[in-house]
């Protein structure tokens, strides 16, 4: 290399270092791409929601007027209460499903993992095919799942063995349960995810402690695996608790909110709100409490993160 | 050995020359009609099995000469496809929004009971110019009415319609029932025999209101009145609205239906149950004959018959007739007269014949060959009860909450009054905000 080549590239590299030494010192030149794309893709549409919620805007009529009577209309619909309710139901009994299975399931997992039996990642690529596959395709593979007739699957099941059909998804009290469970399908593959990666980086010195100490494999979950994974738990429950309380794809092509309204959580009233009312103003009010809802959980997670991670 | 390997490169390149001038020349491909070099472009959506995108490869090849036989008459245009999805309902407020910003395609199938929307919207632009008197009075005068806008202009072609009808298995059951009585007592029997007696759309879907509907309408009942306000909660609509709702109960509750018709919500189940043999009767579309006829044994499908649709006395009969139109959204006049000539040389009457949707110009019914047929006969006769749902912008509401009270009668969770009462109490909440 000339010298001439040696102080040119030297001079690059010192111009390279500068502007990162600018970057650094201007957090708002590179921030300001993902912020622009953050306000454009969420920030401005929410607040266009929250806009609407405080109008009487239809799909039907262009022009509107700026009320808050959308926000009186839905909280004295004589509907709100039942669909809070189911929404209610739905979540929390998906979040607890999915927290329990996909613990096992991840605990079986990494005992496989550390015991090299063979057909652990074919056991793990089953289990997360459920979460990639969308919402409407496992709404409809769940449907014909439960479908009633003497040909639907789960029914044929239960006659083979002898045992009465059951009315999964006529039964007003049966069907919130069948969404239940196929959204725990869909969703412990991804409790299992996160508490598998808790498991992993948890020492196994803790664990030789306590055998040497004699303690039961029942201890050693309750007073060593618990503990350890308390923080990725704690989030967990407050991700999936998120995600569940914005599910409707699933639920829409299994059993459209029916019969009735046993099974219409939140999100998919406010979608037919929207959608089939044409009533943009209720269904951006209904939005709003989806969104406030979502906040307060993303506070918890936020919260939880530094303390915890 | 070099000679060889260059003769296979010589042939290898012509014939991917002759695969790419192939291609070039293709004039009909799954999302696009005429030549791409054409320098006038349509946009247009529509149904899948409306398009060049059949997903039945019988009607997708028949399909697929008409949409040819247009692009060699009009080399200058290309037709550019887009698609609605499953969610018909949410498809066309989403269509609405995309045409109050300007941005809807030129031309679009809209569903014949979503059309007032447009219309009253004025998203649509008249038609009158490009269709005869002659033509016009020639449809069927529900159909010109459901086109017909508020100021005597037509707003788009209605192409083709369908109605719903009775099927059953006349080894089950031998005599087509005429009243709700009737039906029941047959299905009674046969569910007797270990079938399913009855079977009906009852889940949260279009096809529970407008299958249903058929029984109000049969006793002269109207939802709206001539101004597009609700009036089928009140006064005489009501009770010919609750006995409608206690025959559907009437059915479940006997045992003539089973209770999961609660959760029906595709008209597929009905196939699958006459395919399976587990299943009597069931109120259909009339296009399911011919899946029946494509997907049964010759000898498992003659047992089905076709009938009209029992009515509470033999006199008072109604069907649902629905069916598919063709509206031009576009304000470039050359756009909208291509529109026009879609709606004329491809689905007035060739459509009709690949799809079997019934036409709606009288002239056509009698002389199209595909309907020269002794089932076609019948449904002609049908389709003198027929009734189109009221083009009013109500409408999808009413019909959500007809499926909330019908999954709520049917289930048990409410009694007839009560979800009627529900139904109509939310209904007009909608109405006072439009």
């Amino acid at each position: 290399m000339s010298q001439d080549a040696a102080v040119g590239a030297a001079s690059r590299t010192g111009s390279r270092h500068k502007k990162a030494w600018h970057l650094a010192e201007r957090p708002l030149v590179w921030l300001a791409p993902l912020t622009l794309l953050l306000f454009v893709t969420y920030v401005y549409p929410a607040i266009d929601v929250i806009r609407y919620s405080f109008t009487d805007a239809t799909l039907l009529n262009p022009e509107y007027a700026y009320t808050t009577d959308s926000f009186k209309a839905v909280i004295r619909s004589p509907d709100l209460p039942g669909i809070l309710w189911v929404t209610f139901a739905f979540v929390v009994a998906s979040v607890i499903l999915q927290l329990v299975l996909g613990l096992l399931v991840a605990m079986a997992l990494h005992r496989g993992v550390r015991r090299r039996l063979p057909g652990v990642s074919v056991v793990r690529i089953i289990i997360l095919s459920a979460w990639i596959v969308p919402g409407v395709a496992a709404g409809i593979v769940w449907q014909l799942m439960f479908n009633e007739a003497s040909y639907g699957f789960l029914n044929a099941v239960l006659r083979g063995a002898g045992l009465s059909p059951v009315a999964w998804l006529s039964d007003p009290n049966i069907a919130l349960w069948s969404a239940v469970i196929a959204n725990v399908w869909r969703g412990t593959a991804f409790s299992m995810l996160l508490l598998y990666a808790g498991l992993v980086v948890i020492p196994s010195s803790l664990y030789e402690a306590a055998s040497v100490d004699g303690a039961t494999a029942l201890k050693q979950f309750w007073y060593i695996t618990l503990p350890q994974l308390r923080p990725i738990l704690l989030i967990n429950t407050v991700l999936i608790s998120i995600f569940t309380l914005n599910t409707f794809d699933l639920i829409l092509p299994l059993t459209g909110g029916g019969p009735g309204r046993a099974t219409e959580v939140l999100a998919l009233y406010t979608y037919n709100t929207v959608f089939r009312n044409f009533d943009l103003s209720n269904g951006a009010v209904l939005a709003v409490v989806l969104l406030l809802i979502s906040i307060v959980f993303t506070l918890i997670y936020v919260r939880l993160l530094p303390r915890e991670l | 050995m070099h000679k060889t390997f260059l003769s296979a490169c010589l042939a290898g390149t012509i014939l991917a020359g002759l695969a790419a001038g192939a291609a070039a020349q293709q004039l009909v491909t799954t999302d696009r009609v005429g030549s791409p070099d054409a320098p006038n472009v349509l946009t247009m959506r529509a149904n899948p099995n409306q398009s060049p995108n059949n997903p039945s490869p019988e009607q997708k090849a028949a399909f697929e000469k008409v949409w040819q036989a247009f692009a060699e008459a009009h080399p200058d245009w290309q037709i550019q496809f887009e698609f609605f999805g499953q969610d018909i309902g949410s498809e066309h407020a989403r269509l609405l929004e995309q045409a109050r910003a300007g941005r809807a395609p030129d031309c679009v199938t809209v569903d014949s009971f979503q059309l007032a929307l447009f219309i009253k919207n004025g998203a649509l632009k008249p038609l009158d110019d490009f269709f005869s008197q002659e033509e016009i009075d020639d449809l069927f005068p529900f159909i010109r009415d459901g086109i017909t806008g508020s100021d005597g202009h037509i707003y788009a072609w209605w192409w083709g319609t369908d109605l719903r009808v009775l099927y059953r298995n006349t080894e089950i059951v031998a005599d087509a029932p005429e009243t709700w009585e009737e039906l029941q007592n047959a299905a009674l029997e046969a569910a007797e025999s270990g079938v399913e007696g009855v079977l009906f759309n009852g889940g949260r879907w279009e096809g529970t209101t407008f299958d249903w509907l058929a029984n109000f309408w049969a006793q002269g009942g109207q939802l709206v009145d001539e101004d597009g306000k609700p009036i089928f909660g009140e006064g005489e609509n009501r009770e010919k609205m609750l006995r409608a709702i206690d025959y559907f109960k009437g059915l479940v509750d006997s045992g003539a239906a089973p209770q999961r018709v609660a959760t029906i919500k595709d008209y597929n189940d009905f196939n699958a149950a006459a395919i399976a043999g587990s299943a009597a009767m069931f109120f259909g579309g009339h296009w399911q004959y011919f899946q029946l006829q494509e997907a049964m044994p010759e000898e498992a499908f003659a047992k089905w018959d076709v009938s009209e649709l029992p009515g509470p006395t033999a006199d008072e009969r109604a069907t649902g007739t629905g069916g598919w139109t063709i509206a031009a959204f576009s304000d470039d006049a050359e756009k909208i007269e291509m529109c026009a000539n879609v709606m004329r040389e491809v689905y007035m009457g060739p459509a009709n014949e690949v799809i079997g949707d019934l036409p709606t110009r009288e002239s056509l019914f009698a002389s199209l060959p595909k309907f020269q047929d002794p089932y076609f006969d019948k449904l002609k006769d049908y389709l003198v009860n027929g009734r189109a749902r009221p083009g009013v912008p109500i409408y999808p509401e009413i019909s959500n909450q007809i499926q909330i009270m019908m999954g709520e009668v049917l289930s048990g969770t409410k009694e007839p009054e009560a979800a009627l009462d529900g139904a109509w109490n939310r209904v007009m909440d909608a109405y006072a905000k439009m």
